[in-house]
């Protein structure tokens, strides 16, 4: 048996491949905004709220990061629809990264935080900051460019981990191909191609990640150096 | 990354496929005699056609057929499990000899797989709730209609039901999940699967509405293997005659099929 490469189905689903690319950014960008704003209110609740939230907040990132996506996804989309709830495959897709993306943000946000030395903390009492004014200027902003590269690599990891929601019928990129697969019956050459549209996303990704932090933190766009 | 480190692991992939690209072997009926057992692909999550008893064993009428198949080649059976849509590349990748999983002859397929004549028929449908009111394919314009990715009823519903919005699960068992828990009312799928799908929610019953097509299930092979496809088409034809596959069938789905319909068929 000798393989031979044809990528002719190409000319007539090409389409099939950009929507699919598509959808995984939607999905993704969604879940990733959202994500990071449920982690970064957690990982303050983690770090400044009383025993009893930072309790929960324990719990929630506990259960997400200790159980496989893919069994979260199917309780959102399965289970919320078995109990009357019925969320699109789309909607399922993105409630479930967020709530996964948040646990992982959450923790990783809590390491920032706790990287601000007591002395920030206390410069900013000094100064008459008051307690938000020194989270959103002493503290947030700070932390978050300790963890960037951490923070980055996570929303990465989550436009990758974007393919399973293909399970529950999302019409993704990595659905796209197995359909175009199923159609065309050239496996290897669907999923090299699909291989290469992820490794481009990622590329893509990693260069907004890297922009987005050269407008959110000052040192690096005038020094060029991180913290 | 690199550019170094990039363009070095671009030339490993490429190595890679020139390996694959190598010329594997002559003859898998040789091969199969030489190593003593027959890789059969089947899928275990189509009950009745393959499934696990409560021992978690392999059962169905796909899978006694493949015991039937290489009790008679004299050989081993190692049952390969895959799923619908990984059933063809299997075989294009050598991690199987033969498919016998509700493989439908299609003209697709037969471009990349030979077939044997067929060991059975099997019937598509629309189905839906027992209260719906679906009796022709317009009736699915606007309606989510739940397939499995790359069966023949995905292909077939794409066509025929253009204004039908598709919902694709990658396997059986997803797909009556879907039904189960209400994120569907309509599905298009074999009808020997009805009874397992409306078991899992009695509160949702299937019913058939609509008769798609009959496809006719075939042993599926490497193309070029003309040795393969006489041994294999004799055998079905051997036992569709004296009845054992009649049997095999009528245990797992309570019909019989008509051997003299396969065989005309088959040519």
């Amino acid at each position: 048996m000798s393989y031979k490469f044809d990528f002719e189905f190409l000319a007539e689903r090409w389409p099939d491949f950009v929507a699919g690319a598509w959808l995984t950014i939607q999905l993704t960008v969604a879940s990733i905004a959202l994500g990071f704003l449920v982690g970064t209110v957690c990982a303050l609740a983690r770090v400044y709220g009383g025993p009893v939230l930072r309790r929960i907040v324990g719990v929630y990132v506990e259960a997400i990061r200790n159980t496989p996506l893919l069994i979260q996804i199917f309780i959102v989309y399965f289970g919320l629809s078995s109990l009357g709830l019925k969320l699109s495959a789309e909607v399922s897709a993105i409630v479930a990264l967020t709530v996964n993306m948040g646990a992982y943000t959450t923790e990783i946000m809590r390491a920032g935080i706790q990287s601000i030395q007591r002395t920030q903390l206390e410069a900013a009492d000094c100064l008459g900051l008051t307690r938000l004014q020194t989270i959103l200027h002493v503290v947030l902003l700070p932390a978050m460019e300790r963890v960037y590269p951490a923070l980055s690599s996570q929303f990465v990891l989550l436009m990758l981990a974007s393919s399973i929601t293909s399970q529950i019928s999302a019409e993704e990129l990595t659905a796209t191909a197995n359909l175009v697969q199923s159609d065309t019956y050239r496996s290897f050459e669907v999923y090299v191609i699909v291989a290469v549209v992820y490794l481009a996303l990622s590329a893509l990704y990693r260069f907004a990640l890297w922009a987005i932090g050269l407008v959110l933190f000052e040192r690096r766009r005038k020094l060029g150096t991180p913290l | 990354m690199k550019i170094g480190t990039v363009l070095r692991s671009l030339l490993g992939v490429a190595f890679a496929a020139v390996l694959f690209a190598l010329p594997a072997q002559a003859d898998t009926l040789d091969d199969i005699k030489k190593a003593g057992k027959v890789r059969i692909a089947i899928d275990l999550a189509i009950p009745p056609f393959g499934m696990t008893d409560d021992k978690m064993q392999p059962t169905g009428s796909d899978v006694d057929l493949a015991r039937l198949l290489a009790k008679d080649l004299g050989v081993e059976l190692e049952i390969v499990t895959t799923t619908g849509p990984t059933r063809i590349p299997f075989l294009q990748t050598n991690k199987a000899d033969l498919v016998v999983s509700t493989l439908s002859i299609t003209p697709e397929r037969a471009k990349v797989v030979d077939f044997s004549v067929p060991y059975a028929d099997h019937p598509s449908v629309v189905a839906g709730m027992k209260s719906g009111t679906i009796k022709q394919m317009s009736d699915l314009d606007g309606k989510k209609v739940a397939v499995v990715r790359g069966t023949t009823q995905d292909t077939d519903l794409t066509r025929q039901a253009k204004g039908a919005q598709l919902v694709r699960y990658e396997d059986d068992a997803t797909m009556a999940l879907a039904f189960a828990s209400g994120q569907v009312d309509v599905l298009a799928t074999a009808r020997s699967l009805l009874p397992a799908i409306s078991k899992k929610n009695p509160a949702r019953t299937l019913e058939s509405k609509i008769t798609m097509q009959t496809n006719y299930l075939a042993i599926g092979m490497r193309k070029g293997e003309p040795r393969l496809l006489d041994w294999v088409n004799n055998w079905v034809r051997t036992n569709l005659q004296n009845g054992k596959l009649v049997a095999i069938y009528k245990t797992y789905h309570g019909v019989d099929i008509d051997p003299a319909m396969l065989l005309k068929a088959g040519g």
